[in-house]
């Protein structure tokens, strides 16, 4: 399957509160596929949530494995369906670009660990504990999911929101 | 084709004056009423004095002369200083700076020279400050300085180095200093 192409805010996708998905099919296999080449082809990407290519539906791809801030500390590649946070700990903030928002950063604050479950790509249920990037990406993305934007979770505009500067 | 910048006059505009309900209205109408297009801004409250900076856009032709005469009646009537300066094509072009980004702290008991020393070892290592904010904080007292700024370090030098290259002046100074990376994730 090709990459398909990132929808950008203010397209009102967006902002919809994705369906759960009810059976992993062959359109959910091909969902997935579609979202893993998207990620793949993205530069430094490192998720991408159905919505952000068109599709209202609660499935999410991560994989922070390639990334210097979550190469020590992962589960390598994630297809999430119906992902589900159980329980979060601890808070950090880091300065978040999001490829749906080009050119703004900004500073959020999420928890430091988290136990997620989820549907994996096989329509297996598995529950993982996260930390780390992998858990900051995985919220990002479950994010996607409810309509939520970084932008909607900035603490203050005045320190929080910035021009984009440079990624690495 | 002209794109749509070169159709565009840029102004850097500020506005300063005693706080009070209104000002942002005030100045935001006035924009407004000139058909003006504000592109970026940051404004605050700095020791009672509110204080706008704008860079506002206009279709050409405009003139600085005609910003200033739509600000003219807001200003008498709010005691508002307000000056504008022309940006040139180049000018008005963003372009971001280069460099990994970092977040350096310093906080210690207030004395003259904190900003100016820790800016000069930056600037002599062309590391450039994109945000600077300071706040005077703890009591009459015992006051403490505290100074937050955003920087781009250029290439060759790291985060490590920069952290370094203030170690003296926390020494000197009697400061606290902390450098950490914040360049952005992209999610």
């Amino acid at each position: 399957m090709p990459a398909q192409k990132i929808l950008l805010y203010p397209h009102p996708v967006l902002k919809k509160v994705c369906h759960p998905v009810t059976a992993v099919d062959q359109e959910i296999a091909g969902l997935i596929d579609d979202l893993l080449d998207t990620m793949h082809a993205g530069p430094g990407s490192v998720g991408v949530a159905a919505p952000q290519i068109g599709v209202t539906l609660r499935v999410c791809v991560v994989d922070v494995s390639g990334s210097r801030h979550g190469k020590e500390n992962n589960h390598g590649q994630l297809v999430m369906i119906n992902p589900e946070i159980l329980s979060c700990e601890g808070g950090a903030v880091m300065r978040e670009g999001c490829m749906s928002v080009p050119d703004y950063t900004g500073d959020v604050e999420r928890s430091t660990a988290i136990t997620v479950r989820f549907q994996d790509g096989a329509g297996v249920e598995r529950q993982l504990e996260c930390s780390g990037f992998e858990a900051v990406a995985i919220q990002h993305e479950m994010d996607h999911l409810d309509g939520i934007l970084f932008l909607d979770r900035i603490v203050s505009l005045k320190t929080g929101l910035f021009r984009r500067k440079n990624y690495k | 084709m002209m794109t749509r910048l070169e159709n565009l006059a840029h102004f850097a505009v500020t506005v300063v004056g005693k706080d009070r309900p209104g000002i942002v209205a005030g100045a935001t109408g006035a924009l407004y009423r000139l058909g003006c297009n504000i592109e970026d801004s940051s404004s605050t409250m700095l020791g009672g004095e509110f204080s706008m900076i704008l860079i506002v856009g206009h279709d050409k032709p405009f003139t600085k002369a005609k910003l200033l005469e739509g600000f003219k009646a807001l200003g008498e009537e709010m005691g508002l200083t307000v000056s504008v300066r022309p940006l040139s094509r180049d000018e008005s072009l963003h372009r971001a700076p280069e460099g990994e980004l970092c977040m350096i702290s310093v906080y210690g008991s207030d004395r003259p020279g904190i900003v100016y020393r820790v800016a000069r070892a930056l600037a002599d290592r062309q590391v450039n400050i994109t945000d600077l904010n300071t706040k005077l904080i703890g009591t009459e007292q015992e006051p403490v300085y505290v100074m937050m700024l955003e920087a781009a370090i250029p290439e060759g030098l790291s985060v490590d180095d920069v952290a370094m290259l203030l170690d003296e002046i926390k020494k000197e100074l009697n400061v606290e200093i902390s450098v950490r990376s914040i360049t952005p994730v992209s999610l």
